[in-house]
């Protein structure tokens, strides 16, 4: 189950919220933004590696959230459906502040695992590490191993194939153990 | 990019997946979601290249209004009245430059009270001068004139969002120039000495 999966009594509460929501209830809204903020932001800031930008970031996530509402699915789970929002948003600042093209990793199998480090580290030490990776692999690395979706969820998310988001996982996992001069399982 | 948070992990999805904003983002959420649509819209305004793009057109065309009306009346009225006379005074306003360093010496002459009181003087007998136009002439001009007139306001209008524009104070320096070419075309094609 990724991490975006939730709880059958915790999607019917937010179902709840979403219904008045989508009724025009900025009260409701305000309360699933407040639920979700914190992980909007995280993915924000580690995809835009810039604070104030991804302050923006969220912003429009839940601007364009409200306005998209009455499109969601229920079934489906809300924060996918938001952290699919803020991936848009954020890929596209991005590629606004700098439209540098970086060259697409080759298709690459066996980036597997759980990315278990052979000696615990630090979490601000960790996360420098990731926020000097390259975009692309720190894309795939976040949404992969931090926010649990799978290759599959995480390529269209990216807009990436599949195997190109592996091959991302593998270039990133090889860079993090050459920073951090430690192996990484 | 993280928080202060020094313990330990021993893998990558131990990472604190929510990292909390440093600030409420909720009340400005909130006051775009309650904003008119046209609010909205001017929250998101098209990107500034866009802008920038369509303030040069309209700087372009206030260029070719200026230089049909000059080509108009210089085909159609000087012939009639020996127009060849003012072919160096013509010359020396086309020759204003238009680089980028040009830029901040046209706006010493803009802001010329020379050139203002020649504008001024100008503007003066603008509309008796086209009234004693022929019509089509006089409608020829008074479209340039306007369409000078629009790019003048636009570019001035995307000055105030943008003070230190130096592309944007270049166009409005040039377009400036046109109208002042425009005007003088028109002033000389209808001197009762040159006899429109």
């Amino acid at each position: 189950m990724s991490y975006a999966q939730v709880g059958d009594s915790r999607v019917d509460w937010e179902g709840a919220l979403v219904q008045r929501a989508c009724a025009g209830d900025s009260r409701a809204f305000e309360r699933l933004y407040r639920e979700h903020a914190g992980k909007v932001y995280g993915l924000c800031l580690r995809l835009t590696r810039d604070a104030h930008l991804a302050e923006d970031c969220t912003q429009d996530t839940f601007i364009n959230a409200w306005k998209a509402l009455p499109q969601f699915q229920t079934r489906s789970s809300l924060s996918t459906w938001l952290h699919r929002i803020a991936v848009n948003v954020s890929l596209g600042r991005r590629r606004k502040a700098s439209p540098v093209m970086e060259p697409p990793a080759e298709d690459e199998e066996g980036s597997g695992g759980g990315f278990l480090l052979e000696t615990p580290l630090e979490v601000r030490e960790l996360e420098t590490a990731i926020g000097a990776l390259p975009d692309g692999a720190r894309d795939a690395l976040v949404l992969h191993a931090l926010y649990g979706y799978s290759h599959g969820e995480a390529a269209e998310m990216l807009g990436i194939a599949e195997g190109t988001c592996k091959a991302q996982l593998h270039r990133a996992r090889k860079l993090l153990r050459e920073r951090l001069n430690m192996e990484i399982n | 990019m993280n928080g202060p948070d020094e313990r330990k992990v021993k893998s990558l999805g131990e990472l604190p997946v929510a990292i909390e904003p440093p600030r409420d983002l909720w009340p400005g959420i909130e006051a775009r979601l309650k904003a008119p649509v046209a609010t909205v819209a001017a929250v998101s305004p098209r990107p500034a290249g866009a802008r920038l793009a369509q303030l040069r057109w309209l700087a372009a065309a206030a260029m070719v209004a200026s230089v049909a009306v000059g080509v108009w009346i210089g085909r159609e009225v000087l012939p009639l009245s020996g127009g060849a006379a003012r072919a160096p005074q013509s010359a020396t306003a086309t020759a204003l430059p238009a680089s980028p360093e040009g830029a901040a010496l046209n706006a010493s002459y803009v802001s010329d009270p020379r050139y203002q009181r020649q504008r001024t003087e100008l503007l003066r007998t603008l509309q008796a001068r086209i009234e004693a136009m022929p019509p089509p002439a006089r409608l020829k001009v008074t479209a340039s004139l306007a369409t000078i007139e629009h790019a003048k306001e636009d570019l001035e209008r995307a000055l105030g969002k943008d003070p230190s524009n130096a592309l944007l104070q270049e166009l409005l320096i040039n377009t400036y120039q046109d109208e002042m070419r425009a005007l003088t075309d028109v002033h000389e094609a209808s001197d009762p000495g040159r006899g429109i």
